[in-house]
């Protein structure tokens, strides 16, 4: 039983990174319809500006995040302006091929930047671990699940509670009527992009002093977002959080009871089941499955 | 000059059929099965034919042209999907993994069978696998899909990693050489032959697989889901057939592929080799055979120069694949055709036209050229 619940708590820091991630692609998604197959490689840039700032320009850890989070916004703004636009209302292979594409273009020239040797991000909190009982909880890992809830929750009011969270929800309902309000469609798109791919930015950032930093370090990661968008129905805020942790606490039991080489293998199974029997996922709306 | 109205417009408005929903034009030519340049196709393949005689003493450069030989299947096998079925597969190293593995297990515990029994259980094992990923990918749609392939390609490599003994983990498997009659495929130039002739036959498969009634019915599914139901089309089953397809021919390929390795090991197929297909498809052009081999031609160069070019080579395939959807629709191949049409002006009758969607061997085009048009007499 201890165990057990030492290997959930355990999954409070990549469950929140799993959220994070997630909420980035649900964010881009719930107004574009699009999924962000470029996101682990854009993350990655954002985590690597980190370094960057860090490590190069010896900024202190606050604006260097800063700094790389602007950076982040600033490429999910112009992804949207400068690509995703080009494409809007096309059948949805035109832009899963788009982001497929500038997958492969960021990484590679991330690549071309910083070179593939790995690098090291410093955690954010550091200090030892709390005990609960038999229970030990990693601080960092605390932070990080904490701050994926505290994301998620300033999201929804932000979505309920604001004139600008109106807008952008009534683009994701009927994008024509929000026009004839007056809304405008590619601000708020613009917007979903840069706090989508800030968002997955924080994500690669927190994943990456626990996994080596390099160009391609979010490929497999990105499975786990996926998954946990997918579970928690794309589209949706809560959805991604419960999905994040959800996906982060099977893969840290599947790892802690069967192997820690078969988590890959679990998600997929679990992206196919959740796919075939409930496509919209716990919270997602049944109408956005047939985009 | 331009046929279209404008390309934002024609991708907006989905191919030809003006249903505004399903499907680019940037197929270009996947509108029907595309005529095969009789000329071209022959020296091709003498050149294909005769190519060992001069670097045949060469292994490397002949173990790459047997690589290309097996990616031009598997881009061929996921252009049928994609081009042709407008299914979205990015996983598609998954398919050629268990097709290698497949080779190479039961050329391993059956060392008895003739090579053509290894070949067809390369693809049958693959097709099964294609159709268990079929069944809930008939249910699914665009980007729900292409996250439920994105799976499949990652888990495949890691399946292999935990197979044990059977698949060797982390060491992989050796191939034992394979007997083909007299011969024994354990030299690069055999090995190149026997996968010329199994992408020759492969491709006439797929050919005649297009012409047929289920070919139709991948394309009237491919460009509406919604429609094709109405004409008595089954698009779920339709789905099915068309993964279990598209698995069957990228297993024929992880055969060659085994062969030519002569070891199947998981790093071979990790993720971005998934993406490395995806985008050579785009590139030589969704829809065209011939654009697939070009693709994965082009593929193996810049896989070849990777060392040298670094996150160039990745960053190329990338700006490669935007650059052929915002400004050349219909890759590579629709270049090669539209140099043609200008040297030559456009064949007639050319494929259906117009939006009235005037059917297989339609009318010739109205606004072809002057040269084109004194050409028809």
């Amino acid at each position: 039983m201890t165990e057990f619940a030492q290997l959930v708590v355990s999954a409070l820091g990549f469950g929140g990174i799993y959220a994070l991630a997630a909420l980035g692609l649900n964010v881009i998604f719930k107004t574009s319809n699009v999924v962000n197959f470029a996101f682990g490689a854009m993350a990655t840039v954002v985590a690597l500006l980190v370094w960057t700032a860090h490590t190069s320009l010896g900024l202190p850890t606050a604006a260097a995040w800063v700094l790389a989070i602007g950076g982040g916004a600033a490429l999910g703004g112009a992804t949207e302006s400068g690509f995703m636009r080009r494409v809007a209302g096309t059948p949805p292979i035109v832009s899963i091929v788009m982001t497929i594409g500038l997958l492969l273009l960021v990484e590679g020239l991330a690549g071309v930047i910083w070179g593939y040797g790995p690098k090291t991000v410093p955690t954010v909190i550091s200090g030892p671990s709390i005990a609960i009982g038999p229970v030990s909880v990693d601080r960092n890992d605390l932070f990080v699940g904490a701050f994926a809830v505290a994301v998620t929750l300033a999201l929804n009011l932000f979505y309920q509670r604001t004139r600008l969270g109106l807008a952008v929800r009534a683009v994701a309902e009927d994008p024509e009527v929000a026009a004839l309000m007056g809304v405008s469609r590619r601000w708020v798109l613009g917007l979903s992009w840069a706090v989508g791919v800030a968002l997955t930015g924080v994500a690669a950032t927190l994943a990456a002093p626990a996994v080596s930093l390099t160009p391609t370090m979010m490929d497999d990661i990105a499975v786990f977002a996926f998954a946990g968008a997918v579970l928690g129905g794309l589209g949706s805020i809560t959805g991604a959080l419960v999905g994040g942790f959800a996906v982060g606490i099977l893969s840290d039991l599947i790892a802690g009871y069967v192997s820690t080489n078969l988590q890959l293998t679990v998600v997929f199974a679990l992206i196919v089941v959740v796919l075939y029997l409930r496509p919209q996922g716990l919270f997602g709306q049944a109408a956005q499955v047939r985009q | 000059m331009s046929r279209r109205p404008g390309r934002a417009a024609a991708l907006r408005r989905g191919g030809q059929q003006g249903d505004g929903r399903t499907w680019p034009s940037w197929t270009g030519a996947a509108r029907s099965v595309a005529r095969v340049p009789v000329l071209a196709t022959l020296a091709v393949l003498v050149v294909a034919l005769v190519f060992p005689r001069f670097e045949g003493g060469n292994t490397t450069v002949m173990s790459l042209a047997t690589e290309a030989l097996t990616y031009g299947l598997v881009t061929m096998s996921l252009n049928l999907l994609m081009g042709y079925g407008g299914q979205v597969s990015v996983g598609q190293a998954g398919f050629l993994a268990v097709g290698a593995y497949t080779t190479a297990i039961v050329a391993t515990h059956f060392g008895g069978l003739p090579f053509i029994a290894v070949l067809a259980l390369a693809g049958l094992v693959t097709a099964a696998v294609g159709l268990v990923l079929g069944l809930p990918a008939a249910r699914l749609r665009g980007h729900y899909l292409a996250v439920a392939t994105l799976g499949f390609g990652l888990a495949v490599p890691e399946i292999a990693l935990n197979g044990g003994s059977l698949t060797g983990g982390y060491t992989g498997l050796i191939v034992p050489p394979q007997q083909l009659g007299p011969v024994m495929l354990n030299n690069p130039v055999p090995v190149y032959y026997l996968g010329l002739a199994v992408l020759l036959v492969s491709a006439a498969a797929i050919r005649s697989v297009l012409a047929s009634p289920t070919g139709r019915r991948f394309m009237a599914v491919r460009d509406s889901q919604d429609t094709a139901p109405a004409m008595g089309i089954n698009a779920g089953r339709t789905k099915v057939v068309l993964f279990t397809l598209s698995a069957f021919f990228c297993g024929l390929a992880g055969y060659v592929f085994a062969l030519n390795n002569s070891i199947v090991e998981y790093s071979s197929f990790d993720f971005s080799l998934s993406l490395f297909f995806f985008a050579a498809v785009i590139v030589g052009g969704l829809g065209s055979m011939w654009g697939s081999l070009i693709g994965a031609a082009l593929l193996v160069v810049i896989q070849q120069e990777a060392v040298s070019l670094g996150g160039f080579s990745e960053a190329i395939l990338g700006v490669a694949v935007v650059i052929v959807l915002l400004l050349v629709p219909g890759g590579l191949a629709s270049l090669a055709r539209r140099t043609r049409d200008a040297v030559a002006g456009p064949r007639l009758p050319r494929r259906p036209a117009g939006p009235a969607g005037s059917g297989p061997g339609g009318l010739p085009d109205q606004r072809s050229s002057p040269a084109g048009a004194s050409r028809e007499g």
